[in-house]
């Protein structure tokens, strides 16, 4: 290692924040380089000084009114720190429900020659033609899917 | 550094409704979450509003902290966001005061008064030369002792970003100690 890659790498060096192999190459430049040996003790020295300067500074602290006054403003906010429950929301429920069944719907439409549909058959016997339909519980409205048989759509009836 | 027993018995008191049980959940990190807003912010009126929406934050997100992470970085790592946040809002107020104002003589305005009023310690004199960013992992690594990961972490960076940034840190800070803290480095 030449004296400009160390030099470049000396302030990661100075707490050993480098990756091992590094570090490895670094010290042992540093061990054969006196130049480089004294520039590191003066990164470890200015950041062992910044350290005691850091811990000998008095940092401000909180006075106990404006503690308390924070305290009390988490009060009014308590429903919000709580564990979110699923029962606890009632519209994400009734949507997974719905999601669930929507889904095992479109299961049983696929993998059984079900009576979820009206089938028109080709000439050959194959279903030509699949209807899907949606029934709304709080509304009442009702959807009629028509599918081909690549379950392209092909039209709707309400 | 992990969570402690105790701190998970309040995270669970809190979670099941007792929010009576935040107050000595924070308690221990009240000093020192105030004083990493400080040392971001350099200035002790933005410090603890800094550290007041902190707190407001890490109650409202606590049902969503991995208990396998250490309390103490966590509630940094909301901090040092919130700096962020403010750093960056307050320089788009000043460009926009700037644009503003453009012709009119150079007005700095009564932060940067505050500010400059606000600048007494060597240590803060000395991060004053350091870029925001520089100053974030500066302060995370070497003054509060976090390692380079968990400062990663901290501040949604790489490894290598921090590494970057703490090796100009450091260089900056040495060149500052030597040109205008002499008496830092010899150790008086």
């Amino acid at each position: 290692m030449t004296c400009r890659k160390a030099k470049k790498l000396m302030p990661l060096c100075a707490s050993d924040d480098l990756r091992p192999r590094l570090l490895a190459a670094v010290r042992a430049h540093i061990d054969a380089c006196l130049s480089c040996r004294k520039e590191l003790g003066e990164y470890r020295q200015a950041l062992t000084r910044l350290k005691a300067a850091a811990k000998a500074e008095s940092v401000p602290d909180w006075s106990e009114g404006d503690w308390r006054a924070l305290m009390a403003r988490l009060r009014p906010d308590a429903s919000a720190a709580r564990r979110p429950t699923f029962l606890a929301r009632p519209r994400w429920a009734a949507a997974s429900v719905l999601g669930v069944f929507l889904g095992l719907a479109v299961l049983t439409m696929l993998f059984k020659d079900g009576n979820l549909g009206q089938r028109e058959t080709s000439a050959a016997g194959e279903p030509s033609v699949v209807s899907l339909t949606l029934v709304s519980q709080q509304t009442g409205l009702k959807i009629v899917w028509f599918l081909d048989k690549n379950f392209e759509w092909k039209g709707d009836e309400n | 550094m992990r969570m402690n027993e105790t701190e998970k018995e309040l995270v669970e008191m809190i979670l099941s409704g007792h929010t009576e049980a935040f107050e000595p959940l924070v308690t221990p990190y009240r000093q020192p979450l105030l004083a990493l807003a400080y040392r971001l912010t350099r200035n002790r009126e933005e410090a603890l509003e800094v550290t007041q929406e902190a707190l407001l934050r890490a109650f409202r997100s606590l049902a969503r902290y991995d208990v396998s992470r250490s309390f103490r970085n966590w509630l940094f790592q909301i901090a040092a966001n919130e700096a962020r946040d403010r750093h960056r809002k307050r320089a788009r107020e000043r460009a926009a005061v700037e644009d503003a104002a453009w012709d009119k003589p150079p007005f700095a305005g009564p932060e940067a008064g505050r500010e400059r009023r606000e600048i007494r310690s060597d240590i803060l004199q000395c991060l004053a030369v350091l870029s925001p960013r520089e100053r974030e992992v500066f302060v995370l690594r070497d003054l509060e002792e976090l390692d380079i990961k968990e400062t990663a972490r901290t501040l949604g960076c790489s490894s290598i970003s921090v590494r970057v940034n703490l090796s100009s840190a450091r260089r900056k800070l040495r060149e500052a100690i030597r040109n205008d803290f002499p008496y830092l480095e010899d150790g008086r």
